[in-house]
């Protein structure tokens, strides 16, 4: 009844809003590429004689109303001509418009021309295109869409070849990562070195990283969410590359001509190439496929089904064998119920497998995550001042903890299977996106998000509810012993929760090229990624809330100046931020995560905070280009005891979490000499991860034993590197056939040996000395892509 | 029992980053204040009588000090459950090494550690745990993880009625120091298993001095986290769980705020001497 009533007073408030539009008329289509019919994500579309305009959204859709009039309509997006058109407004119009993709303009316009965006409210978002995060110089020139978010400001990782990435200071675990809609768990190949995402198959990306939208939740810190191409609905063309790590190739054409079209990308490396050892079984290897089909019904409907799936596959002598990877694949339908009512059907189902074969023990591990996700999504363009987003949507949960099987029937390993847990998370949203007056613009929504942890399992209970027990003449924290145990049936709920998720953001124009900004979200996450460890391992394992481990709810606040400087040359945007996490969970020392089926006997709870300045300076035009971002913040995490008695994680101080990294200067630029010729680099300087080091040494039973002070008081040496990479094209003017590009790259160009760790041992002598690993020196790549 | 294929997967890494490097640098460390350590762990060997016991006191020092501080003229024993004392004396002036003679192994038996120096006394309790023994040992040649290593398996048989936990050492003939490892029963309850012990620096003739201990929950918790730290004690990486303190079964009952470390613990042992083939 109770969620009756608050679905009953947002559905009055969309009713009540939607009701002003009057002796007007609406301007919409659709903005697509007029060589391949891409729809583009993000055009502007603005009215000079109004000072107002709207951009298209992730399907390419736009909706204006205005009064009756004539006005100009100018059609801009980066790296295509802009399309200026005067139209009567008499009655409602109905205009699809075709992008040139303006070769004149490319050599001069290589990254976004992304003016700041003054009028919006939006704020603390990125956006980049998959041409600009092909011209960066990466390691072994493979094109990482997870590497090339690390140069904006707020993001940082856990160090080379860690996966995963932290944006504000938050955990990797708190990253939506959305793949056309569907959630994908783990970003990785190989450990960390690059990422699950075919360059090829991708159009878009845009990362929040504060201010979310309400129509996204599930994950406290950020939102990274990349769009697939659709394909090319005109002609069809091949493209790919060939580089050291792997090849990529992906066709794409239509399947009715300016109607239907279908996209199929394959990426894989080369096996064994890690691994140079002779005579042996091992391999190495991660492949991944990107499909999609699109389906233009009518200028109302459009279909679109999707799918991706990717693996990580090792294999060393007989002895051990690891699999893991994502898939996901998903249903989408667009439907216009008006040319002012947009709306979007998805079907989403994603997976992410773990699977471990050690053959040597006799011992096989699978586990990991299945959800369905069904997502009705509105946007209501109520007039040029009012739009309104509003939907729901519902994910259904089944985890695979893990199921132990013996290899053989020789091995002393017995055959378990840790319970199935499940899960239901619904959600209902309503935002809007207000134009207040010609200087203030507001956005302001409203989350209801529901938990339920379900069924069929046993609870185990314990004294007092506290499932983790201390103990106080040793002072350490011990596995509660539980006193009994409740059963609930399937699909029984077995705990549930219900919160509100208030998200607000403000801009207010101090003239055409300034304004000042301020945003508002609370976040909340039901899944937890259950790790001991600095950055996601392929291991990790995700559980879900319940009567002992709480949802983690973050709040954060946001204070921005944009600003544009000398006609949109420079932009210039500074944001600060403060960011809280209630119920980050912690693990009592020695806690053992894995095939462990009461996780309660070893969670604490927490909490982080981070804050922090952050600088984003970008030169938008000119053959020389691109920005410079810097941070400067911080991220503690405290786990204080439960009572006064209690000691807490770290004595319950507040220490710096593994991925603070107080200052952070990322500088990328390009330069385009000629038409065949064009030069990238990236400079990163940031300050060394946090760890501890030894305060001393003791001696037990023969060995020696590092004893430790207070957690992460020391750092690593500075991390900082210089890449360098150039793009020849040998027939610039060939637009027809046959046309290859070379990549030449050397990463950390001066050879810098920076440290991934520093490590305490013991050496075979018996003596005490300090290694530091390093992960990459200078590494050149080169790589040559195609397409016909 | 998951700890070592953390360590399977680090190694992995490195296989991995074919182009890194490994290099023993000088790092500048804090010292913090000495603190007492107290190194007792009781082994009654199968077959003994497992009366001469060792206690060693020493306290923490710096980092990369060459010699352990030792302490002397500590009152140390250990007392059953009838109240008989079992009295360690420091036979070598300043070895910090106190020694009993006479000390009586009962398995199930709860003993408790008195330690009294400078007017603190510390005090520990443990129970003696049985130990199955070793039913035979295999030797392959091509095995490890990259097949070109000797690989040597110690097996015994667990006891299906209790959760059991062990503590295997490794002492390879050509090492300065031993390999220790922890196991539970969790995946093996009842059956027959083995602690495996293999890398490249084992050779033919060489021995391998192993043995198989049965420990206490508590101590297994305490081991686990310290052998993680003395395995892969580190400053960062990404597959490092954060370093902390070590707290074990030692209670300083004068001020329970200057704690010592080190464990109490009494286990009964298996013991074997292997030549490799």
């Amino acid at each position: 009844m109770y969620l009756k009533t608050r679905l009953l007073l947002l559905f009055c408030f969309f009713v009540m809003t939607s009701g002003f539009a009057q002796e007007k008329f609406t301007l919409s289509g659709t903005i697509s590429d007029e060589n391949s019919n891409e729809t583009l994500i993000g055009v502007n579309i603005y009215v000079p004689e109004l000072k107002i305009g709207t951009s298209t959204n992730a399907y390419g859709f736009y909706s204006l109303t205005l009064p009756e009039g004539t006005y100009t309509f100018e059609f801009s997006y980066v790296g295509y001509q802009t399309i200026v058109e005067q139209i009567v407004m008499t009655s409602n119009v109905k205009k699809n418009i075709s992008l040139g993709s303006g070769e004149q303009l490319e050599e001069v316009v290589i990254m976004e021309k992304s003016r700041a965006n003054i009028r919006k409210a939006e704020m603390s978002v990125n956006k980049l295109s998959i041409a600009t995060i092909k011209k960066m110089p990466v390691v072994l020139g493979e094109v990482d869409v997870i590497k090339s978010i690390l140069l904006l400001p707020g993001v940082t990782n856990a160090g080379e070849g860690a996966s995963g990435f932290n944006v504000r200071g938050g955990g990797a675990d708190q990253n939506l990562i959305l793949l056309d809609e569907a959630v994908i768990f783990n970003s990785s190949h190989v450990f960390g070195f690059f990422s699950v995402f075919n360059p090829d198959a991708i159009k878009d990306l845009k990362l929040y990283k504060g201010g979310i939208p309400a129509r996204y939740g599930g994950r406290g810190s950020s939102v990274l969410d990349i769009y697939q191409k659709d394909g090319n609905s005109k002609n069809f063309n091949i493209n790919g590359g060939i580089g050291l790590i792997s090849s990529r190739l992906l066709a794409e054409g239509p399947i009715v001509k300016d109607k239907g079209s279908f996209l199929i990308g394959g990426r894989g490396s080369y096996a064994h190439l890690f691994l140079k050892l002779a005579d042996n079984d091992n391999s190495a290897y991660f492949y991944d496929l990107n499909a999609k089909l699109s389906y233009k019904l009518d200028d109302r409907n459009s279909l679109y089904m999707s799918g991706y799936f990717g693996r990580d596959v090792f294999k060393l002598a007989e002895s051990f064998t690891n699999i893991y990877g994502n898939s996901t694949f998903n249903l989408r339908w667009n439907h216009l119920f008006s040319d002012k009512l947009f709306s979007n059907l998805s079907l989403i189902y994603s997976d992410y497998y773990y699977g471990l074969t050690l053959d040597f023990v006799g011992f096989q591990y699978d586990s990991g995550i299945k959800n369905y996700n069904i997502k009705y999504d509105f946007k209501n363009y109520i007039s040029d001042k009012l739009k309104l987003n509003f939907g729901a949507n519902a994910i259904y949960y089944d985890f695979n903890p893990g199921t132990i099987t013996p290899t053989s029937n020789k091995s002393g390993i017995n055959y378990r299977k840790l319970e199935e847990k499940y899960a239901f998370e619904p959600a209902l949203y309503l935002e809007a996106e207000h134009d207040v007056t010609k200087k203030l613009s507001l956005m302001y929504g409203l989350r209801y998000s529901l938990f339920y942890r379900l069924g069929q399992s046993t609870v185990n209970l314990y004294a007092n509810d506290q499932a983790v027990t201390y103990n106080e003449t040793l002072k350490i924290y011990e596995k509660g012993k539980p006193i009994g145990t409740e059963f609930f049936g399937r699909n029984e709920t077995m705990a549930s929760f219900d919160n509100f998720e208030p998200r607000f953001a403000a801009s207010y124009a101090l003239n055409d090229n300034q304004s000042v900004k301020a945003s508002y979200n609370r976040m909340i996450q039901y899944l937890q990624l259950v790790t001991n460890t600095s950055s996601p391992t392929p291991l990790d394992v995700w559980t879900p809330s319940d009567r002992y481990i709480k949802p983690q709810i973050v709040d954060q606040v946001a204070l921005g100046y944009f600003q544009n400087l000398k006609d949109d040359a420079y932009s210039l945007e500074v944001e600060t931020f403060y960011k809280t996490v209630k119920n980050r969970i912690d693990y009592i020392d020695g806690a053992n995560l894995i095939a462990n089926e009461a996780l309660e006997q070893v969670i604490l709870n927490g909490q982080l905070r981070s804050y922090g300045l952050e600088v984003l300076f970008r030169k938008n035009t000119g053959r020389f280009n691109g920005w410079i971002a810097y941070t400067l913040s911080r991220s503690e995490q405290q786990t204080p005891g439960r009572t006064a008695t209690e000691i807490g994680i770290n004595n319950g101080n507040w220490y710096k979490s593994a991925f603070d990294k107080l200052h952070n200067l990322a500088i990328t630029s390009a330069y385009n000499l000629n038409d065949k010729w064009s030069f990238g680099a990236n400079f990163i300087l940031q300050s060394g991860q946090p760890v501890t080091f030894p305060n001393g040494q003791y001696q037990y039973q023969g060995i020696t034993i590092p004893s430790y002070g207070l957690r992460n008081e020391e750092r690593l040496p500075v991390f900082h590197h210089l890449d360098l990479s150039a793009t020849y094209t040998p027939k610039p003017n060939k637009k027809k056939g046959w046309q290859g590009e070379w990549v030449f790259s050397v990463y950390n160009i001066y050879n810098r040996q920076n440290a991934a760790s520093i490590n305490f041992r013991q050496n075979t002598t018996g003596a005490n000395e300090a290694v530091r690993f390093s992960i990459f020196g200078a590494v050149p790549a080169v790589s040559y892509n195609f397409k016909f | 029992m998951m700890k070592k294929y953390t360590s399977l997967l680090v190694f992995l890494a490195l296989v991995f980053s074919f182009i890194s490097c490994e290099k023993v640098i000088d790092v500048d460390l804090n010292t913090a204040a000495p603190r007492l350590v107290i190194d007792a762990a009781l082994k009654w060997e199968k077959g003994t009588d497992g009366a001469t016991q060792k206690i060693v006191l020493s306290t923490t020092t710096g980092y990369f000090n060459q010699t352990i501080p030792k302490v002397s003229g500590a009152t140390v024993f250990v007392t059953n459950s009838t109240d008989v004392d079992f009295i360690f004396l420091e036979a070598v002036p300043n070895s910090g090494e106190y020694i009993c003679s006479n000390f009586i192994p009962v398995l199930d038996e709860t003993y408790v550690l008195t330690i009294v120096l400078n007017g603190v006394t510390y005090t520990a309790t443990e129970t003696l745990n049985a130990v199955p023994s070793i039913d035979k040992i295999e030797q392959k040649d091509n095995a490890g993880v990259l097949g070109t290593n000797i690989e040597v398996k110690f097996f015994y048989t667990d006891n299906g009625l209790k959760d059991d936990f062990y503590l295997y050492r490794h002492q390879l003939s050509t090492y300065a120091v031993p390999e220790y490892r922890v196991s539970s029963d969790d995946f093996y309850n009842g059956n027959q298993f083995f602690s495996r012990y293999s890398n490249e620096d084992i050779k033919k003739d060489d021995t391998i001095d192993f043995t198989l201990s049965a420990i206490s929950e508590g101590y297994f918790n305490y081991l686990q986290v310290l052998l993680d730290i003395a395995g892969s004690a580190s400053g960062g990486g990404p597959f490092q769980s954060p370093p902390a303190t070590v707290r074990g079964n030692i209670i300083n009952t004068t001020d329970s705020n200057n704690y010592a470390l080190g464990f109490f613990s009494v286990s009964e042992t298996a013991h074997v001497l292997y030549v490799v083939q």
